[in-house]
């Protein structure tokens, strides 16, 4: 009986990793090609821009809030950056698009504090007419045309490494993204400022009594979020070698999909960047498998929004 | 009954005088009067509301969950799938009401289906809805190939198109008519005042006799049942059926909703101010189309008077908490 139910407990914990195992099994039965060298390197090349954003949007999360802005961010800073790389080299076009990303996350939490924004519903309006705002400023820019990395007389070395170098068999973006991913994991799981998101999303009102710096939180996580978007803003746009200003569409929607299917809650204060990687690891490994065994693009949405809706389900239930 | 009009107006002002959308209407219509434009025609005001109908008949069903301190996120998929499936059964030979009736029917079950998620579940509403308008998204692009479906019924085009009298559109109307409809079913039945309570706190309805679980659950299929009716209305607009309507429809109608006044925590609003907030919205998108401003600083416009007036909201309920 004992044994039964903590069969059961275990499956609902890991239910990520044993969806994500069921999936390989499945798909390397039916096309053994899954595992070739090819393929693992293309996995990690997709999982690239968005794992970025999501591991930022987790801290948006566990601190209890969300961001809906990062759509239109990483579409401005995509066209931003590219503008820049001929005026300013590549090196510094790179750190600007950077640095621009981390200033408009941090434009977010200004706006929020301001108005004293504390629930979830206010930063999600807030954000979506920030991301409504960003993303027309990024069709301006450019005057609604796509910018073309070819068009640049500058190199662009490191963009390219970025896009699709490879060491060994791993991707260069995937190894910045394993280098963020302890930055952040240190960060929140080391520092008291880390430690004082979690505790802002469990109870903001607890957390204020008890002296933690609630508006330095808001600052932080937005920031970051808007740091790590830039991010994967910049390596999307390296991968596609274009940069169109509507390249950032959906991204929060799949960005909070992936970490809510990691597991962390939308209630705040629980969660890690880790299980975001095996959410996005999930939804990375959908696509990719569904691909290799000839699944329609549309019937891929569908089946994707089914096992989304399925899954937080059963992580919910988990919690009761 | 002379009482009674009375405090309904008193009733009326107040809220009026509360709203940050009120103020930005009337900003508008008096900024309006310094430029030459067709703005104050009968024919432009009625277009106005002809514009607005279909998203305003989504944040009738929309503000029922809202109130209930849920949200849906689905409608875009649901009002994609209804006018598809609509136009679809009619091309396949079914008489036309037969298919707007089974297609307002299958809005009603996805209702139903978040209602199961969110309700009986307890799920957060939020994330399950976007979820689902994502799935019904891919159904829609599964159903027609992606590419769009024209009705071959020519009746169907006139719902939508046709005017009353040759003046009032019918989408005008049909619009006022569910206004006035949830209106009473909030104001004056049980099942709308248990909404309320259910909002305003879930363990105190529960406790008070409230059968918490079926109300809140009716409200997601009303939403449902609602938005699949705004789907077909559109469709018969447009003649078409598209998997691409509605991208942006679930975020900007709950936008609406909450710009309005209806607060995201429950419990407060009700239809004027659902009505008023997507107003707002459609007032400004008519404005600028009328002064000739480019479209993409239209979005920048909207942004900016969406952040506005929410950041004035919760600006005012902060002052309220530092008083206390």
């Amino acid at each position: 009986m004992t044994k039964r139910f903590d069969l059961k407990k275990f499956l609902l914990n890991y239910l990520v990793l044993v969806a994500i195992v069921l999936l390989v099994i499945i798909t390397i039965i039916v096309e053994p090609k899954f595992l070739s060298g090819d393929n693992l390197t293309n996995i990690m090349r997709q999982f690239g821009p968005l794992s970025f954003v999501s591991l930022g949007m987790t801290f948006v999360i566990i601190g209890g809030f969300i961001d809906l802005s990062v759509g239109g961010l990483i579409s401005l800073v995509a066209v931003v950056t590219v503008s820049l790389i001929d005026p300013l080299g590549q090196l510094n076009a790179l750190i600007v698009g950077v640095l621009f990303g981390a200033f408009l996350g941090f434009l977010n939490s200004m706006v929020l504090i301001s108005c004293g924004a504390l629930t979830q519903a206010e930063a999600l309006f807030i954000t979506y007419g920030m991301s409504a705002v960003y993303s027309a400023v990024a069709l301006i820019y450019t005057g609604g045309s796509t910018q073309h990395m070819s068009w640049l007389t500058t190199p662009q070395t490191i963009f390219t490494a970025i896009g699709s170098g490879t060491v060994g068999i791993f991707s260069v973006s995937f190894i910045i993204f394993l280098v963020c991913l302890l930055l952040l994991w240190i960060f929140h799981n080391k520092t008291y400022s880390g430690r004082s998101i979690s505790y802002t999303g469990g109870n903001k009102v607890a957390a204020e009594l008890s002296g933690i710096p609630i508006k330095r939180s808001v600052i932080l996580i937005y920031t970051i979020c808007g740091l790590m978007s830039a991010v994967g803003s910049i390596v999307l746009f390296s991968r596609i070698t274009t940069a169109a200003p509507i390249i950032g569409k959906n991204y929060e929607t799949n960005a909070i999909l992936s970490v809510v299917v990691g597991g962390t809650t939308l209630k705040g204060g629980k969660g890690s960047v880790l299980r975001t990687v095996l959410g996005v690891l999930l939804i990375t490994l959908m696509s990719n498998c569904m691909n290799l065994l000839g699944v329609s693009a549309y019937m891929q949405v569908v089946l994707k929004g089914a096992i989304l809706v399925l899954a937080i389900w059963l992580d919910n239930r988990k919690e009761q | 009954m002379q009482t009674s009009i009375l405090s309904f107006g008193k009733r009326t002002l107040r809220a009026l005088t509360r709203q940050k959308a009120v103020i930005a209407i009337i900003a508008m219509l008096i900024l309006m009067l310094f430029f030459k434009t067709n703005f104050y025609t009968s024919y432009n005001l009625l277009n106005v509301l002809k514009d607005a109908a279909v998203n305003e008949i989504i944040a009738f069903g929309v503000t029922l969950t809202v109130i209930a301190a849920g949200c849906d996120l689905s409608v875009g998929g649901v009002m994609c799938l209804s006018g598809i499936t609509a136009i679809q059964m009619m091309n396949g030979g079914m008489s036309m009401w037969l298919a707007i009736t089974l297609s307002i029917l299958i809005g009603a079950l996805i209702g139903f289906i978040n209602g199961f998620f969110v309700v009986q579940q307890r799920t957060e509403a939020f994330i399950i809805t976007l979820g689902m308008g994502m799935l019904l998204k891919g159904v829609c692009q599964q159903l027609t190939d992606a590419h769009p479906v024209s009705c071959t019924n020519m009746e169907f085009m006139k719902i939508a198109n046709g005017k009353i009298g040759g003046v009032i559109p019918n989408l005008a109307v049909i619009m006022i008519v569910f206004g006035v409809l949830v209106y009473a079913l909030l104001r004056y039945t049980s099942f709308g005042r248990n909404l309320y309570a259910i909002g305003g706190d879930y363990e105190v309805a529960k406790y008070s006799g409230i059968n918490v679980v079926t109300t809140k659950w009716i409200a997601f299929v009303l939403s449902g049942a609602m938005t699949a009716i705004a789907g077909v209305l559109l469709s018969s607009k447009l003649n078409t059926g598209s998997s691409i309507y509605g991208d942006d429809t679930a975020l900007m109608v709950n936008c609406g909703v909450v710009v309005g006044g209806t607060s995201f925590a429950g419990g407060v609003g009700g239809i004027p101010e659902s009505f008023i907030g997507l107003m707002v919205l459609q007032l400004l998108t008519n404005c600028m189309n009328m002064l000739g401003i480019a479209p993409y600083l239209q979005q920048v416009a909207q942004g900016v008077v969406i952040v506005g007036i929410i950041w004035l909201d919760c600006f005012g309920r902060k002052r309220k908490r530092e008083d206390v």
